[in-house]
């Protein structure tokens, strides 16, 4: 019982409050502060826009300059990097021609000789996005995308394991005659030409596998 | 067409469009709820004044943002206006306590009632009494219960403003009452000795 008459006292005083507050309002400078404010607004709104798309012409401008210098810049650099690149190519025939002079039956100590030298620039790899997504294995079967050539043969004498970590190819050419020692036909034919190899170098600089190409 | 035949979707539609008229006649509809409900909420004339013109600032900003299938626009106003008195709330602090602005503010509307002068201060104290106990529940309970009880709003439309469900409407005024009985309850026990005092006084007189 006694809870229900808490119950109407506390509705009626609600209720005493929201009458005597029923005619409570904002004050009238308010109505002409805000009808002001309108109206600068509209004088107002089109400067602004007019101001925020000239900003945006700006901005637009400035990331196609940012663009075409950073394109620039790229360009330049690749041609400096590309240089050196050229001059090692001229010199590496000669190298290939003192490996022709060997015979076909030392191709495994050439091999390791090479390792053992610093590698030609031009054989690395390029860098780039497309290319280090790449898995090793498929950078080593693309190496020349427009060459025929035998799957790679271990050179059984090495331990394949350190080609875990690396590796890298090194494009040479043998005698026709080193096609026989493992195990490929020769034509008898054109015996004194030499053929295309590319011999895979471990980590460790040793060869470990090579492969023929066409 | 005549302005006041429009209702409030439409007046907001001409007031975007850069009607003055509009903007004002939306104003003197929606201003008093505003005001009241930030007065009530905040207990504080200043705030009440600056969450008032925030609401209509805001309205000419943004008031694209409105939907129609969402609510009405009184509701969207409130809706504003609770986010901003919350805002000052949080930023000033200010809770309970009521400013002196306030009490003169009641103590001018006692003064044209038609009472006689002990039931007008009856009445006076207890409307001061419950106008405490209100601003001292914790917001979330204060806020429906100045919508429901005060502004006399529905539990839909309330549900709308504070963007929740019309169940969480019912049980946060449920237990708000409860908090408002609990404070009111020893007030009240001295109003009773009161009036039992002035009772048995004015036998004896």
């Amino acid at each position: 019982m006694n809870s229900q008459r808490d119950e109407e006292v506390l509705t009626r005083g609600l209720r005493a409050l929201a009458d005597e507050m029923e005619t409570l309002g904002a004050p009238d400078e308010l109505e002409t502060t805000l009808l002001k404010a309108f109206r600068a607004r509209q004088v107002v709104t089109p400067i602004r826009r007019r101001q925020l798309n000239s900003r945006y012409w700006i901005v637009a401008v400035a990331a196609m300059l940012l663009i075409a210098i950073t394109v620039v810049v790229f360009r330049w650099n690749n041609d400096i990097v590309d240089t050196p690149r050229q001059a090692v190519k001229q010199t590496e025939p000669q190298k290939t021609r003192e490996n022709n002079n060997q015979r076909s039956d030392e191709l495994r100590n050439d091999v390791q000789y090479q390792a053992g030298n610093p590698l030609p620039q031009r054989l690395k790899p390029r860098r780039s996005r497309a290319s280090s997504l790449r898995r090793p294995e498929n950078q080593m079967a693309n190496h020349v995308t427009n060459e025929i050539a035998t799957d790679f043969i271990p050179l059984s004498y090495l331990n394949a394991a350190s080609l875990q970590d690396g590796g890298q190819i090194i494009r040479v050419e043998l005698p026709r005659s080193a096609l026989a020692n493992f195990g490929l036909p020769v034509n008898m034919e054109r015996y004194n030409e030499k053929v295309k190899a590319d011999v895979l170098l471990g980590v460790d600089g040793l060869a470990h596998a090579i492969r023929f190409v066409q | 067409m005549d302005l006041n035949d429009l209702n409030d979707s439409e007046l907001l539609r001409s007031m975007l469009a850069g009607d003055e008229d509009a903007l004002a006649l939306l104003y003197r509809r929606r201003q008093g709820s505003i005001y009241r409900f930030a007065l009530q909420m905040s207990g504080s004339k200043t705030i009440a004044e600056d969450v008032t013109q925030e609401v209509f600032l805001f309205l000419m900003r943004e008031g694209h943002m409105f939907d129609p299938a969402r609510g009405s626009v009184s509701a969207f106003l409130l809706g504003v206006a609770r986010n901003h008195v919350l805002r000052r709330l949080r930023v000033e602090q200010l809770l309970a306590p009521l400013g002196d602005d306030s009490e003169d503010e009641a103590a001018s509307l006692h003064a044209s009632t038609d009472l006689c002068p002990l039931e007008d201060l009856t009445r006076a104290e207890t409307i001061e009494a419950v106008r405490k106990a209100v601003l001292s529940l914790p917001s979330k309970y204060r806020e429906v219960v100045v919508l429901c009880e005060l502004q006399d709003i529905s539990y839909g439309e309330t549900a709308e403003i504070l963007g929740c469900a019309i169940g969480t409407v019912r049980s946060r005024l449920h237990r708000a009452r409860a908090l408002l009985l609990a404070k009111l309850r020893p007030a009240a026990e001295a109003e009773e000795t009161d009036s039992a005092t002035v009772k048995s006084a004015r036998c004896f007189a």
